[in-house]
C-alpha cells in the first residue's frame, strides 16, 4: 500500500486533471481491494485452523481407542490363557469371539491413519491458494501503479482497466455482504446454547 | 536391538501418525518438526533412517537431504521421502540428491513398513 501510494504521489498531473477519479480510484482499488484480499486470507487462516484442531482432536481420540484396543486384546488373551474348566467350550468360542472382533477394530484403525492425514493435505493446499490470492493481489497493485506511468502507456487503457478492477471489487464485495457468514467460530470447542 | 528412525515433518498430526505406525512395528522413533530440527538430531542419535518431508519452514526436505549424504554416517543411509508432491522435476531433484525412495501422503501404513523393511536391512 505504501508503494502505491508513493506512486501515485508522484503523479502529479493525472491527479490535477482527474482529482476524483483518483479517490475514486484509491477508495476501491488500494484500500477497498486490500480489506478483500485480507478478508479472503483471514477465511483460509480460518478454515486451516479449524482443520488442524479437528485433526487434533481426531488424533487425541484415534490414541485412546487404539489404547482401549490393545488392554481389550491383553485382557482376553489373560482369559484365554487361565485355565478354563472342562464343558466350557462355549467360554472359548466367546472369547476366540473377542479376539476376532479385536483384531477386526485394529485392523480398522490402521486404516484411519491413512485417513487421519487429510489435515496436512489441507494446509498445504490452503497455503498454496492464499500464495494465489496473494499474487492476484500484488498483480491488481502493479496495475494500479502503473496507471501512474501514464506518459509510456495508453491512458485510456488503463483507465478502461482500473474501472474494471473497480467495479469487479465493489460487485464482489455488495455480492458477499448479502450473504451471511455462515460460520464463525475459530475452533471445534462446543458450541453455545440457549433455550427458549 | 529396535532400528532407530528419524521422522521428520512439521505436520504433527502425520508426525504422530508415522510414529504410531513405526513404533508399532517395534522400531524406535525420533520426531523432528523441520531440516533444521532434523540435523541437529541426526548429529547425536544412531539413525538407522530417515524419513522426511518436502515442504518444511526452516529447511526443507531436499536442503536435509543433501545436508545429511555430506556426513560421513548418513552416506549410506536410507533416507525416504514423505511428501504431498509427485512432480517428475521435484523427484528428480531428490533422486539426485541422494533420496532412497519417494512416498507420497496420504501414506498406507503397511505399504510405509513394506517400504522401510525392505531398505532398512
Amino acid at each position: 500500500m505504501a508503494e502505491i501510494q508513493a506512486a501515485e504521489g508522484e503523479s502529479g498531473d493525472y491527479a490535477a486533471h482527474h482529482p476524483e477519479a483518483i479517490k475514486h480510484d484509491e477508495a476501491l482499488c488500494t484500500s477497498g481491494a486490500d480489506e478483500y484480499f485480507l478478508n479472503i486470507k483471514r477465511e483460509l487462516s480460518q478454515v486451516d485452523r479449524l482443520v488442524s484442531d479437528a485433526v487434533n482432536n481426531l488424533v487425541i481420540s484415534f490414541k485412546y481407542i487404539r489404547k482401549l484396543t490393545s488392554s481389550h486384546h491383553d485382557v482376553v488373551l489373560a482369559i484365554e490363557k487361565m485355565s478354563v474348566p472342562e464343558g466350557s467350550k462355549s467360554i472359548l468360542e466367546l472369547l476366540e469371539k473377542q479376539m476376532i472382533i479385536a483384531d477386526k477394530i485394529e485392523h480398522e484403525l490402521e486404516m484411519t491413519i491413512t485417513s487421519l492425514q487429510f489435515g496436512d493435505l489441507v494446509t498445504q493446499l490452503l497455503a498454496h491458494t492464499a500464495n494465489q490470492v496473494e499474487a492476484l493481489n500484488l498483480e491488481l497493485q502493479r496495475i494500479d501503479r502503473k496507471r501512474n506511468w501514464k506518459e509510456n502507456i495508453d491512458k485510456n487503457a488503463f483507465d478502461a482497466i482500473q474501472d474494471g478492477i473497480s467495479k469487479a471489487v465493489k460487485i464482489a464485495k455488495s455480492k458477499s455482504k448479502s450473504k451471511r457468514k455462515p460460520v464463525v467460530q475459530q475452533g471445534m470447542q462446543m458450541g453455545d446454547i440457549e433455550l427458549f | 536391538m529396535a532400528k532407530t528412525i528419524l521422522a521428520v515433518d512439521d505436520s504433527a498430526s502425520i508426525r504422530q501418525m508415522v510414529a504410531f505406525t513405526l513404533k508399532g512395528a517395534g522400531y524406535e522413533v525420533i520426531q523432528a518438526v523441520d531440516g533444521q530440527d532434523a540435523l541437529d538430531k541426526a548429529s547425536y542419535h544412531q539413525v538407522n533412517l530417515v524419513l522426511t518431508d518436502i515442504n518444511m519452514p526452516h529447511m526443507d526436505g531436499l536442503k536435509l537431504l543433501e545436508l545429511l549424504r555430506e556426513l560421513a554416517h548418513y552416506k549410506n543411509i536410507p533416507i525416504l521421502i514423505l511428501t504431498t508432491e509427485s512432480g517428475d522435476e521435484i523427484k528428480a531433484k531428490g533422486r539426485a540428491a541422494g533420496a532412497t525412495g519417494w512416498l507420497v501422503k496420504p501414506f498406507d501404513p503397511k505399504r510405509l513398513l513394506e517400504v522401510i523393511s525392505k531398505v532398512i536391512d
